[in-house]
């Protein structure tokens, strides 16, 4: 008989979750055109479907994107340039232009008309960010002082070790993040770029971390907090902390009467950009976190 | 002899990953995305708000809501086409203002009044080219379709505890984090997993059992391997190799075959065209080398005949 030594096995049904929304669809296909002459228009190609097997029609979504072309230089900001140099010569304009006494309403009108034009321009990169399809930008930079370090208590399983090792490189792989530390029921894991103060020798640092952590009252969390544009909260953060996630590792446990949430431990993400976490970001995030999750009758 | 021993471990909790989760809905007969499965239900659903200690015990400061961000997320339309119509509505403002006031419509700059009329048309003409860039990469709007088949959740019994949590993890935050609905893994010659909807037998009301050898011996899964690397179907309608995966229901949109070291595979069937981000496949990347390492461990079991 062909191997297919599968039986039905018995689970508890799993409720599919609804529809996330909230996604970032690929770009659709768009026509190069000629804008202005000094700029050019550089078609960049999003290959949303890497090599398939067999020869079939590839698709191919290409983004229209208007660029000076100098490598580093962000040209999504470049209505908020525009709009503070219009709006500072249009300022100069009127006040070094001609004598007051000849300013008509008309040139006021103008003038004012361009001051709202030029503030909306500056708005526009910041509202533009939160639009969907925006590209993130996925530059770490790393904050100054701060060391890499990859820290793991020694008196747990080898297991636990695998999988905290193992879970805070995808995640400073895969996410914008440049410091990630788990602590799990008093196992804890610390990698990345972190300010430990320099005065305590290696062996202490351990101890040093937990002692921030407890001041932090973290380890009773039991909802995700994102702070998309923090100041730095807390000591243990490092320095050049822009915005950070905390997701609580729970599980469900069964009392006498109904099901209260436990808390196992958190996962602590810190990143150098403001707004680094996308809801995508953050439901894998959570994926990950639930892989420490205990169960209580494993 | 065909179902073989069934090996009960413990029943694994669902706790609810994310607040929204909707109750179970009861079975129904019938084809179309039901719900028929056929193991007896445990005493009481997952309620997924009951009863939590709210707000815990955690004291520290909590994130303030972005109002801005939420805004512009929710009226996407709206806010894309709005540089378009105030950097239009300006324009023709500035020459309706020229013209009423009784200066000749000429460009130059030699009065301050020209020059300010100059700088406010270049403004209206910066959010005006703006508003372009931002409709011509508004996304496009997929909507999910509701696979057509039976849900099901079949697992080797005979696996360790770790690789069938292991497994079910996957699972969960496959379905969680991506439009995945159906995840068969094959390793080791043999169906480990199949979960999610499926194509309905024609006899029964069960899932369909998987061909392993058909499968072993297509082109999709020979490729996959060969190329040790993650394969994306991104519209499956438009691949003949369709046929490979009779298994997955017929309407699924999209397909990633994700090779597990030498001896395995994943596929994963979604139900959006496109709808794996290539944030996704990064991450089904990552958690697909995680599982070959995890069913590595595994030692010969020995096949249920």
């Amino acid at each position: 008989m062909s191997g297919t030594a599968l039986s039905p096995f018995p689970l508890i049904p799993l409720s599919f979750p609804p529809d996330i929304g909230n996604k970032s669809y690929p770009l659709t296909k768009f026509p190069t055109r000629k804008l202005k002459s000094l700029a050019k228009i550089s078609c960049s190609r999003s290959d949303n479907s890497s090599h398939s097997t067999s020869q079939q029609q590839q698709l191919n979504l290409s983004v229209l994107r208007f660029t000076f072309g100098i490598p580093g230089l962000d040209e999504s900001y470049l209505p908020r340039w525009i709009g503070y140099a219009f709006g500072s010569l249009l300022l100069l304009n009127h006040f070094g232009g001609s004598d007051f006494s000849a300013i008509t309403p008309a040139q006021l009108r103008t003038e004012v008309l361009g001051l709202s034009l030029a503030a909306f321009s500056i708005v526009l990169p910041y509202l533009g960010k939160f639009l969907k399809g925006a590209t993130p930008n996925n530059e770490k930079s790393i904050p100054e002082g701060a060391e890499p370090i990859f820290l793991m208590s020694q008196n747990i399983p080898d297991t636990l070790k695998g999988d905290l090792a193992w879970g805070t490189y995808v995640l400073l792989r895969n996410t914008n993040t440049i410091s990630v530390l788990i602590f799990i029921q008093d196992a804890l894991c610390v990698r990345g770029y972190w300010n430990t103060p320099k005065d305590i020798p290696k062996d202490q640092v351990h101890d040093w971390f937990e002692k921030e952590i407890n001041k932090t009252g973290l380890f009773d969390l039991r909802e995700t907090l994102y702070f998309p544009q923090a100041e730095e909260l807390w000591e243990i953060l490092p320095r050049g902390t822009c915005s950070f996630l905390i997701q609580p590792v729970l599980h469900t446990q069964n009392s006498s009467s109904d099901k209260t949430e436990m808390s196992d431990g958190f996962v602590l993400l810190a990143s150098s950009s403001t707004y680094a976490y996308s809801s995508k970001d953050r439901a894998w995030i959570r994926a990950v976190a639930n892989k420490f999750r205990v169960d209580a009758t494993a | 002899m065909g179902a073989g021993t069934l090996i009960r471990p413990t029943p694994l909790k669902s706790s609810p990953l994310s607040q929204q989760r909707p109750p179970p809905r009861p079975p129904t007969p019938g084809y179309h995305s039901s719900n028929s499965i056929s193991i007896p239900r445990s005493s009481t659903p997952v309620k997924a708000s009951s009863s939590l200690n709210s707000q815990g015990d955690y004291r520290g400061p909590k994130p303030k809501r972005e109002w801005v961000a939420d805004w512009v997320s929710q009226n996407n339309d709206v806010v894309r086409s709005l540089p378009i119509y105030v950097g239009g509505l300006s324009l023709l403002a500035v020459l309706v203002n020229r013209t009423i006031s009784g200066i000749a419509p000429v460009a130059d700059a030699s009065s301050s009044q020209s020059r300010a009329d100059l700088l406010t048309l270049g403004l209206a003409v910066t959010n005006i080219l703006n508003g372009l860039v931002w409709l011509s990469i508004r996304p496009k709007s997929v909507s999910a379709v509701n696979p057509e088949g039976v849900e099901c959740q079949s697992i080797c019994p005979l696996l360790p505890d770790f690789i069938s949590s292991e497994l079910l993890w996957v699972w969960e935050s496959l379905s969680d984090a991506t439009c995945c609905r159906s995840l068969i893994i094959v390793y080791d010659k043999r169906v480990i997993l199949q979960i999610g909807f499926a194509t309905a037998s024609s006899n029964t009301d069960d899932a369909v059992v998987v061909d392993v050898d058909k499968l072993m011996k297509g082109s999709l899964y020979q490729g996959a391997l060969k190329s040790k690397s993650q394969s994306y179907l991104a519209n499956l309608s438009l691949y003949p190799a369709k046929s490979e995966l009779p298994f997955l229901p017929p309407n699924t949109q999209a397909v990633i075959l994700q090779p597990l070291g030498d001896k395995g595979l994943a596929i994963i069937g979604g139900d959006m065209i496109r709808g794996f981000t290539t944030s996704d496949q990064a991450w089904i990347t990552l958690v697909g080398e995680k599982l070959d390492a995890t069913l590595a461990k595994m030692n010969n079991i020995p096949v249920n005949a």
